[in-house]
């Protein structure tokens, strides 16, 4: 190296180059996939919760079992990225069936949040 | 930076064919039969068109990307619990004031799910063809709802206790 070091201070943020890139953003990402997993669980207790004050036990008993599955697979899913989407595979690994199970999913938690909200 | 750091779990090169498509096939039990299925492979069809469009973008990118999704999804949920729990803990002398709160928080989140869906889609599609990305109007939308929903609040427990 034959440059000076009196101009490291440019602030030029230039991403480091892949290959050097310990993975954080993988990490980050599974983490958020974890959150997830746990809002949806805490939701689902919420839901669930109301619909046994509703006076709905069988939609309580159905939106239990269901969001207990949907958080355990969204967990599971955040668990897969941190294992094995590599950096040179990564890109093949698109989500978009995942994310688009998980907005369905929304949007049927929003509907079953609707009817248990005019049952209560 | 850190040094290269070699992960420790590189098995098989198809580790990666076989990840998360796996965890999301068997999917919710309240909807199964041929609608799930045929919905699953539409969904497959449309994740090959988008993985073929463009070229892969820093995969840090779609990274961050993911996480957008996901913190929008969360935020969808938590408005859907809090119209519940407004649904559940509010007290108005009319009971049904209650779902002028409750309602319109849980709209807000199934529009917000569905829009965080497609801006994920928007914004994929944009760095794959590197072109810009569009602005969202979440935000827009997600401060206005609860503003409005705030205020409605207020008057409708205001003229609940002069009605009163």
């Amino acid at each position: 190296m034959n440059r000076p070091q009196s101009q490291p201070t440019g602030g030029t943020a230039t991403p480091p180059p892949d290959r050097d890139d310990p993975g954080l953003a993988r990490e980050r990402t599974a983490l958020a996939w974890t959150r997830s997993a746990l809002t949806m669980a805490a939701s689902g207790v919420l839901i669930a919760r109301a619909a046994f004050v509703g006076h709905l036990p069988v939609l309580g008993v159905v939106i239990a079992v269901a969001m207990a599955t949907l958080s355990v697979l969204t967990w599971r899913n955040g668990q897969a990225i941190y294992r094995e989407r590599l950096e040179a595979c990564m890109p093949q690994r698109l989500q978009t069936t995942a994310f688009g199970l998980l907005t369905m999913a929304t949007v049927l938690v929003a509907g079953s949040a609707i009817v248990v909200t005019v049952a209560i | 930076m850190g040094e290269s750091r070699s992960e420790p779990h590189t098995e098989s090169s198809n580790a990666c064919a076989t990840g998360p498509k796996t965890a999301g096939r068997d999917e919710p039990p309240e909807r199964e039969g041929p609608l799930l299925r045929r919905w699953l492979s539409f969904s497959a069809r449309r994740e090959r068109r988008l993985e073929q469009t463009g070229s892969d973008p820093d995969p840090r990118f779609t990274f961050a990307n993911e996480r957008t999704f996901l913190a929008w999804n969360r935020t969808a949920l938590a408005l859907i619990a809090a119209g519940l729990a407004a649904a559940q803990f509010l007290k108005f002398n009319l009971h049904g004031l209650r779902l002028i709160i409750a309602v319109p928080l849980i709209v807000l989140g199934a529009a917000l799910a569905l829009a965080s869906y497609l801006h994920w889609e928007d914004s994929e599609r944009a760095m794959r063809l590197r072109q810009p990305l569009r602005y969202s109007w979440m935000p827009r939308v997600l401060t206005g709802g609860i503003a409005v929903i705030a205020v409605c609040g207020g008057i409708l427990a205001v003229v609940d206790r002069l009605v009163h």
